[in-house]
């Protein structure tokens, strides 16, 4: 108990401080996570509500396969991109290894199944009467997909905040591909675990805090979001 | 608009849900559909509206297959309507976005139909505030704005207290007379079809049984189906 | 209260400003502080083209802060920015081996030396050593530092024969292969409910030490930084066998186009020189009034 508490005086001081290094540390996180919930965004918004009005072939199977990657491990997502872009890799001369991108393209693979079910699920509901809809009021395709967004916001939202949730608390993936290199990949969550190795409990916990006070906020001004409708 | 249905069919989960040989609704025709439940009235006013795919056979609308410009000519407005997540105002004006109208003109003929449908005072409330008649009132404002050539109804005035209704069935009638437009109602209220339509089918376990004038439908049916039908209704 | 509308712009405005301002921090920092040593008059101008170095080292040389003392030195004077990547002594050999880094500092002199045999190395220096302590609590049950005094077979075997508590780090790092290798030596095979095999950071395993009040063969330097957050002591040092010899390896260059072999030969002679030697000695005195790590090379 002793450690929390420690780590609680530890983190106000941190912050306070204005510490160069621990504000890098948490706008890399920042940055690295919300680009890949982005860019996954873009790709599984329109995938997951195509999957949810459509019927086509193997539907059922591609959704069972889509749930399962949607609990994939962090490290073996980490391990499989580590594979493909170390510099023996097939993708090696793009030097991505240790830099911010291969932890963006990491933490992409990892969210988009998540944001892709969510969005797929939020669809199911009530995507079909929305697309039925738009297609009787004369709306074409792209019209149509607009509506689909829009009414659906609230869970495609959720969905996104649900991704980056998972984005920015992993750290089997961004240990392997970031390698944890100070000031260029090192994150929150590595910073937990390297000090967590370290023995250096309260800075851990200081940084620990500073992740859940970033969620606090974030999920608030979802709730808020939801609230107003 | 003119619709011709030829050799109709849909089959679900290997049944036949619809069986339709031939069927003309002219232009301008005001068409009662009534029968009893799962008798494929409301599947087959969705593919006339193109939401579902017939199995086999087609709709001709104007002598023409459905496409874009069909289908921006066409609506329907549903038992259970979907009201989109935001104003009545922007409900009822969200056609007519979709066809690139300006936005004065917009107000303008927003203003004028929930003027006429007596729902002004709602335009500034969110759509999920409404009670179920204001709903659909919103539902059918945003349906004839854009003056379609053919209107859909199923069972769109069911469940609503009575004065929505009788306002609901005022806008229908003025706008039937006032635009010349074909529409097709399914109602399960006989009086109502009474009230509204000119012609009546009876539908019955896939098929249309019967059709003629309403008054011929209701008052001289020539089938049994149609006679019980009938009778249990008025009772 | 909130409105909806004033919710919304809000949490528009903070997660743009967020993204601008960490695309600011994540992306354009690291080059510019390699500008601003590329514009610096004062430095001396050195003839590598590849300023990225990848230095694969073992958790524990990076946990003692080290490299963070000395490192910004070096890239200060060559412009060149030494990435560290800490792992298990395995994984770093791995990576050299791969060609996944482009130097290595490393503790394992003999599996350092069969690395430089097998072709993956160019040459094999020795840099500094630091040595290895046996901690335990501070009542010592089994009286080991009476018992066993400076020698750590004889304290380890006590502590085997007594059933006291030994953590282990069971990673397959250099301070759990030294454990191995002594282990070894006494002809244990070392087992049961009271050696603890924790898989963990040299940290976590001196806390988890005190915590059970067992043993444990950490380094100086971790036990060091530790130290007043816990209370277990030292028992057993000064054992010839304890210390602890680290080793510079320029990885093979015909490995791969990418390995940086330049930058990494300029690292190697820069941390044998007389400057690089002297900040080694340097480190850790004004904290602990002692060095952590005594520099030998050659």
């Amino acid at each position: 108990m002793r450690e929390i508490y420690e780590g609680i005086i530890k983190s106000i001081e941190l912050l306070l401080s204005l510490d160069g290094e621990i504000y890098r540390i948490i706008l890399l996180s920042l940055y690295v996570s919300l680009t890949s919930t982005l860019i996954s965004a873009l790709i599984a918004i329109p995938v997951g509500i195509v999957m949810g009005i459509k019927k086509f072939p193997f539907k059922q199977g591609m959704i069972r396969v889509l749930y399962t990657f949607m609990g994939l491990p962090p490290v073996i997502v980490g391990l499989v991109v580590y594979l493909f872009i170390r510099r023996s890799g097939p993708l090696g001369n793009l030097e991505l290894i240790f830099t911010s991108a291969a932890m963006i393209i990491a933490q992409t693979l990892l969210v988009t199944p998540i944001i892709t079910g969510l969005v797929y699920n939020g669809t199911k509901e009530g995507g079909e009467k929305i697309k039925n809809l738009a297609k009787t009021l004369g709306a074409n395709k792209t019209q149509t997909m607009i509506l689909l967004i829009k009414e659906l916001r609230i869970s495609i939202f959720a969905a996104m905040v649900s991704g980056y949730g998972r984005a920015v608390s992993e750290v089997g993936a961004v240990m392997i591909v970031g390698g944890n290199i100070r000031h260029h990949t090192r994150v929150m969550t590595t910073t937990i675990a390297m000090n967590h190795s370290m023995g250096q409990t309260d800075m851990a916990i200081a940084i620990g805090i500073v992740l859940l006070i970033l969620s606090f906020i974030v999920n608030s001004l979802l709730y808020r979001f939801q609230q107003g409708e | 608009m003119d619709i011709q249905i030829k050799n109709l069919t849909k089959t679900y989960n290997n049944r036949k849900i619809l069986a339709i040989d031939g069927f003309h609704i002219p232009s301008k025709s005001f068409l009662g559909i009534i029968g009893p439940n799962g008798a494929g009235k409301s599947t087959l006013v969705k593919i006339i509206a193109g939401l579902d795919t017939p199995s086999t056979g087609c709709i001709l609308y104007n002598h023409e297959g459905l496409n874009q410009r069909i289908n921006r000519n066409m609506t329907m407005v549903f038992q259970k309507p979907y009201l989109l997540r935001t104003t009545v105002y922007n409900n009822i004006a969200y056609p007519l976005k979709l066809r690139n109208i300006n936005k004065e003109e917009i107000h303008t003929r927003v203003q004028k139909i929930i003027g006429e449908m007596g729902i002004a005072g709602l335009q500034h409330q969110k759509a999920w505030t409404l009670s179920g008649g204001e709903g659909q009132k919103v539902a059918l404002a945003r349906a004839l704005i854009f003056n379609p050539s053919l209107l859909i109804l199923d069972e769109a005035t069911a469940n609503i207290d009575p004065s929505s209704i009788y306002a609901m069935e005022d806008a229908i009638k003025c706008y039937y007379e006032n635009n010349h437009a074909t529409i097709i109602m399914v109602t399960h209220n006989i009086k109502q079809a009474k009230r509204l339509c000119n012609t009546v089918a009876f539908m019955n376990g896939g098929v249309i049984e019967e059709s003629g004038t309403s008054d011929e439908v209701i008052y001289n049916p020539t089938k049994e189906a149609t006679k019980t039908f009938i009778k249990e209704a008025f009772l | 209260m909130f409105s909806r509308k004033k919710a919304k712009s809000l949490l528009f405005i903070m997660l743009s400003t967020l993204l601008i301002l960490s695309l600011a921090i994540g992306c354009t920092n690291p080059n510019d502080e390699k500008n601003e040593f590329n514009e610096n008059p004062d430095n001396k101008e050195i003839a590598v083209e590849n300023k990225d170095l990848i230095l694969s080292t073992t958790t524990s040389t990076e946990n003692s802060g080290l490299l963070d003392y000395i490192l910004p030195v070096f890239q200060e004077e060559t412009g060149i920015e030494v990435k560290v990547v800490a792992v298990g002594t395995g994984q770093a050999l791995k990576m050299g081996e791969d060609g996944e880094a482009d130097v290595l500092l490393v503790h394992a002199k003999a599996s350092e030396e069969e690395f430089v045999a097998n072709g993956h190395g160019v040459e094999r220096y020795d840099v500094m050593y630091n040595d290895f302590i046996l901690i335990g609590p501070k009542e010592d049950p089994l009286k080991v530092k009476e018992a066993a005094g400076k020698n750590i077979t004889e304290a380890m075997k006590l502590i085997f024969e007594n059933n006291g508590t030994f953590v282990s780090r069971g990673d397959d790092s250099g301070t759990h292969k030294k454990e191995l290798s002594l282990w070894r030596e006494l002809g244990i095979e070392p087992e049961g409910d009271n050696y603890i095999s924790a898989g963990q950071g040299m940290g976590a395993v001196i806390q988890m030490t005190d915590e059970m009040k067992g043993y444990t063969l950490t380094d100086r330097a971790t036990y060091l930084s530790m130290m007043e957050e816990i209370e277990a002591v030292i028992v057993v040092e000064g054992d010839e066998r304890l210390f602890n010899q680290y080793g510079i390896i320029a990885v093979d260059p015909s490995k791969n186009d990418k390995i940086n072999n330049e930058a990494a030969n300029l690292l190697i002679e820069w941390i044998l020189s007389e400057k690089g030697q002297k900040l080694i000695g340097e480190f850790g005195k004004d904290k602990y009034g002692q060095s952590l790590f005594i520099p030998n090379a050659k």
